[in-house]
């Protein structure tokens, strides 16, 4: 039992809403509590050509969440990389949910269904693996928990490519191009952690269904409607 | 077009110094990697350095300004691990190259301190009908949902540090 800070970020108070469920239903049942950082601000996304804004943008976060916790659990992959970069003397821990999974926390998992026999593409995206310093440590996490439970995997070559999700309404063509570059060379159910990889892949998958982890470890514990 | 006097704000964006990329090799792996060349649009990001370093303009419709999806693909296999994706984002904004949407985006962020999706989406709500994003409608309805905006109390200007001039400082 754990109590952690927790930084939502934009996206999961709107269209990414599934995930922060998804993260806040499955930290319950792993029993450990969140504390959103009060009065957050967003991490300035992808959007700034200047570092210093960026980074002043972000730490402010860390600001408001000094006395309250240290350890930070921050979902979308692009505030988590925003959050880590703000921190280079590394005062907090900023962890992507994904980093909760490791075979203690699984093991305490009260399992009511399996995933035998179903077909899963683990897709982390760019930025929970780059850049180097700060990618996630475990980075076959997804691929470990859908095996633990019974489905089977593929995709190893295409898990880190780019969607182009930050492309999607710049320029669709892109995304849609580098989307179903990944989609044509995988099979099986999309399984996500990142907001923008989830619209991009659901936006151009055709037949395939896209679902967050959390979504998919829900409907291993019993949950109804979690998929 | 950025010429030459103007690469200083674009060191200054990314502090990194000129010197940094002197330590570029040319050995062009970031371009082997590059997202945008599985667009077939066969950039070298090297090549981008490569102007900054000795002061050369670069061109308002370079295809990797337009098209960077900052995977940091070419980060992760450059042997000096520059992040290539934060000098094309510097230079984007340097020829104040942002779109409608990435204009809505920081505005949001001016006005809340947060991104507002509904107001993002009413301010680019022409460009969203006219790109034919309309046809993306049923796929997207689980995105949809109301929330009222909240207001951040405690934000600073976000160009409080431009005072400063980091590109001296160089990256920690």
């Amino acid at each position: 039992m754990m109590e952690y800070g927790y930084y939502p970020g934009c996206s999961l108070t709107g269209s990414a809403k599934r995930l922060d469920q998804g993260v806040r239903r499955l930290c319950k049942k792993l029993g450990h509590s969140l504390a959103e950082i009060p009065d957050w601000n967003c991490c300035g996304a992808l959007e700034y050509g200047d570092r210093n804004e960026l980074v002043s943008i972000s730490g402010e976060n860390l600001k408001k969440a000094q006395g309250i916790c240290r350890e930070i659990i921050v979902p979308c992959p692009a505030c988590y990389k925003n959050l880590k970069d703000a921190d280079p003397e590394r005062s907090f821990n900023i962890m992507s949910p994904l980093e909760l999974l490791n075979p203690e926390n699984l093991s305490q998992i009260e399992q009511k269904r399996d995933l035998k026999g179903q077909v899963f593409f683990p897709y982390y995206g760019c930025l929970l693996m780059r850049p180097e310093g700060n990618s996630i440590k475990n980075r076959n996490i997804m691929e470990d928990t859908i095996s633990a439970f019974g489905g089977d995997v593929n995709g190893e070559n295409m898990k880190d490519r780019c969607c182009g999700g930050n492309q999607l309404f710049l320029n669709k063509w892109a995304t849609e191009r580098l989307s179903t570059l990944i989609l044509g060379k995988t099979k099986g159910t999309v399984v996500v952690f990142c907001p923008f990889c989830h619209m991009a892949m659901k936006t151009f998958a055709t037949g395939r269904k896209v679902v967050y982890l959390t979504d998919l470890l829900l409907y291993v514990m019993g949950e109804s409607n979690s998929l | 077009m950025i010429k030459e006097k103007d690469h200083e704000i674009v060191f200054k964006y990314t502090c990194y110094r000129r010197e940094d990329f002197s330590v570029c090799v040319g050995c062009k792996i970031c371009a082997s990697v590059c997202s945008v060349n599985d667009l077939a649009l066969n950039v070298n990001p090297q090549e981008l350095l490569l102007k900054l370093f000795v002061g050369e303009k670069i061109a308002d419709d370079h295809p990797l300004v337009r098209y960077c999806t900052s995977c940091y693909r070419c980060t992760a296999a450059c042997p000096w691990q520059i992040r290539i994706p934060e000098v094309v984002r510097a230079v984007k904004e340097s020829l104040g190259m942002e779109s409608r949407f990435e204009k809505a985006f920081k505005k949001s962020l001016d006005i809340w301190g947060r991104v507002y999706e509904p107001f993002v989406v009413a301010m680019t709500a022409l460009d969203l009908l006219r790109g034919g994003y309309i046809k993306y409608m049923p796929k997207w309805m689980g995105y949809a949902g109301f929330h009222l905006p909240h207001k951040v109390k405690r934000l600073k200007p976000t160009n409080a540090s431009k005072g400063s001039n980091p590109s001296e400082e160089g990256r920690s």
